[in-house]
């Protein structure tokens, strides 16, 4: 598969009055063309920097690339320049964001909205680009698009804003689009209707997306691929199927089993203990040892490498380590694992 | 069947009344929470259900209808005296923990509000010692006490909150959406809490919240709100296993669940209230279906539910 997107040893920190937030400590992954790659974490693991910094967004008076790369057609994002930065934002990587209400302009009917990055980045006029802009209403699925053009972000709900925002977020058929949890704000019902739409437009445009969430029910909904993050860290990526149902780190069988599902008996639920780490000044090791019931003493000590489980999958946990004792799992992800083909508490499929 | 703590008879919200720009938030709901339960209410953004949280506490005043605690009645005229003795049974929980604690005060000074006001420490030292027994309750400790509420963590200013809820010892805690600012792994943690404290206290919820899969693992019975008016109560594995309003029915399909193989045969269902096909004047309300399953319909659904579901 062709790698479209190639994020390299990626560091970055925040100079604050407290000190070196370190923010970003060492990520690696690849973006291929047409797949949805999925992040999730909890707030502060450092997921929507990833994200921003691909972007170039942060702000750069404290923003610091502290180390790595980001290649994207041959080039190295980190270093371009503000102006060149601006061809490739809103026409090859685009963003959408997780509130629709502040992402658009209160004061801006919303076609020239949509028409705005068709009139900077290609080189088209204002009517052919006005025909673009309904087209793409009428593609999100918004009834009468002649007709709402005219009309202001105040005038539609937040399901209908978020697919403007997706619309201006197309308008350019970009390369990578990033989402940065679209549909938190949103309820269920309208929450479905979205992703829906999003996979069905992925289909038609073939374009790649990198998912920000924190609901693992939304991530096994869109996600081909899933990183999960801790602490500035990935700390373990593979296909939906090997993240679901053949997790290998403790954090994510703690994330895993802090959700009750449907069927979760009267059992009491499963909670990862403490807080997450404060990356002024990280924890020694494993970032998550302090919060695993699963640590050992190298873990207080030597940060874990990326053990391998099969091509697709890699994992961050000394728990990997050939001398490493065999640990359980806790009890529902055991559950899970039973359905995964090459785990060892497979038993066999269901057929 | 259990004792009844509070019954909810035809509750009736409605703001800028008289006005074009009326809202009925809530518009006629009836129900009755039993003592020890956790009654769950979801329903999609606006459709009312803090509202009723709300109303019920009486930070509104009810356009119209009852709320009786214990049989006596909480809105209508009520002097200063019994509103207080009201205000100690029941407590309320709210989302944003982080602009539900005044900025200003200690952590101290914030959970012995309640104890002040109603009088029920003797000395400050006895104050001080209900402060601290309640921070170890909610999971936080003593030193605690003289922080301010930035230097905590949202999952810790939860605990605060309610840790202030409990601080009069009442029998009935409103919770509006007190895990949805959080994450989720912080979430199982107040939600056991919450558990734990209601199985030591023997507290009565009513559980307000749009996530369906925690309501469902926290409520003994749910109830399902659409544009401020209830369209179906049942208990929690019962709405979840045999969901007969079409609303309901849609809101379940909607979920996701973190389970890729179930994500990718799930099916959803769309609501359209015009389905029912309601004749003008047909009594549509809430009516038993099975024990305990109660179902907004006509007469006409009514009977083809109750069919249906002595057919299965």
């Amino acid at each position: 598969m062709e790698k479209i997107l190639q994020v390299k040893d990626l560091e970055l920190s925040f100079n604050t009055f407290g000190g070196e937030v370190k923010a970003i400590r060492g990520v690696n992954f690849d973006l291929y063309k047409g797949e949805t790659l999925a992040i999730v974490g909890e707030s502060g693991s450092g997921k929507s920097v990833t994200t921003k910094s691909i972007m170039r967004l942060l702000p750069e008076s404290s923003a610091e690339f502290k180390n790595g790369e980001i290649l994207f057609g041959g080039r190295d994002l980190t270093k371009l320049s503000d102006k060149e930065m601006q061809k490739i934002r809103g026409k090859d990587i685009s963003m959408i964001f997780q509130d629709p209400m502040t992402s658009l302009n209160p004061t801006m009917p919303i076609g020239r909205q949509i028409t705005e990055p068709l009139l900077k980045h290609q080189k088209i006029s204002k009517t052919e680009a006005r025909k673009v802009a309904i087209d793409l209403l009428r593609l999100v699925g918004m009834p009468k698009p002649e007709l709402r053009m005219k009309q202001y972000p105040h005038q539609f709900s937040g399901g209908q804003r978020q697919r403007i925002v997706i619309a201006i977020s197309l308008a350019c058929n970009p390369q990578i689009l990033i989402a940065d949890e679209p549909t938190t704000a949103l309820d269920v019902t309208i929450q479905a209707q979205i992703l829906e739409l999003m996979k069905d437009l992925q289909k038609k445009i073939d374009t790649s997306i990198i998912f920000i969430t924190h609901d693992l029910g939304v991530v096994a909904n869109v996600a081909d691929r899933v990183a999960v993050m801790y602490g500035g860290k990935i700390v373990e990526i593979g296909t939906v199927d090997e993240i679901f149902y053949n997790p290998q780190h403790p954090y994510t069988w703690g994330l895993l089993s802090s959700m009750p599902s449907l069927d979760t008996e009267d059992a009491k639920l499963y909670a990862i203990p403490g807080t997450p780490p404060d990356l002024l000044d990280p924890p020694k090791g494993d970032a998550f040892a302090l919060r695993s019931e699963y640590a050992m003493k190298i873990d207080m000590e030597m940060d874990p490498p990326f053990f391998k489980i099969s091509d697709t999958h890699m994992a961050a946990t000394w728990l990997l380590h050939p001398d490493a004792p065999q640990v359980e799992p806790p009890l529902s992800v055991i559950e899970r694992m039973k359905k995964f083909p090459g785990s060892r508490y497979y038993e066999g499929s269901v057929n | 069947m259990a004792e009844k703590l509070l019954e909810i008879k035809n509750l009736k919200q409605h703001f800028n009344v008289g006005k074009a720009n009326e809202v009925k938030a809530v518009d006629g709901i009836s129900f009755d929470i039993y003592k020890g339960e956790t009654l769950g209410l979801v329903g999609e953004s606006g459709c009312g259900k803090s509202t009723t949280g709300r109303s019920i506490i009486r930070l509104y005043d009810a356009t119209d209808g009852e709320v009786l605690y214990e049989g006596e009645s909480v809105h209508g005229k009520k002097s200063k005296k019994d509103l207080k003795k009201f205000n100690r049974k029941m407590q309320m929980i709210f989302q944003d923990p982080y602009a539900s604690l005044n900025q200003r005060m200690k952590v101290m000074d914030i959970i012995a509000e309640g104890i002040d006001i109603h009088g029920l420490a003797k000395s400050s030292k006895e104050r001080e010692q209900m402060v601290f027994d309640l921070l170890e309750t909610v999971g936080l400790n003593k030193e605690h006490a003289n922080r301010y509420p930035h230097e905590f963590s949202g999952g810790q200013r939860q605990r605060l909150g309610i840790a202030r809820a409990l601080a009069v010892d009442p029998d009935f805690i409103i919770a509006d959406e007190p895990i949805s600012a959080l994450d989720v792994s912080i979430q199982a943690q107040v939600v056991n809490l919450l558990k734990d404290l209601q199985k030591e206290k023997g507290l009565t919820y009513l559980f307000i919240a749009h996530d369906l899969s925690m309501v469902k693992y926290i409520s003994d019975r749910i109830a399902v709100m659409y544009f401020g008016k209830m369209v179906e109560l049942a208990p929690a594995e019962d709405l979840y296993n045999n969901p007969m309003h079409p609303y309901t029915q849609s809101l379940l399909s909607a979920i996701p669940l973190p389970d890729p193989n179930y994500e990718r045969n799930r099916v959803r269902k769309s609501y359209d209230p015009a389905s029912h096909n309601y004749t003008e004047g047909e009594d549509v309300r809430m009516r038993e279906i099975t024990p305990g399953h109660f179902v907004d319909c006509s007469e006409r659904e009514f009977e083809a539910l109750k069919a249906g579901s002595l057919k299965v």
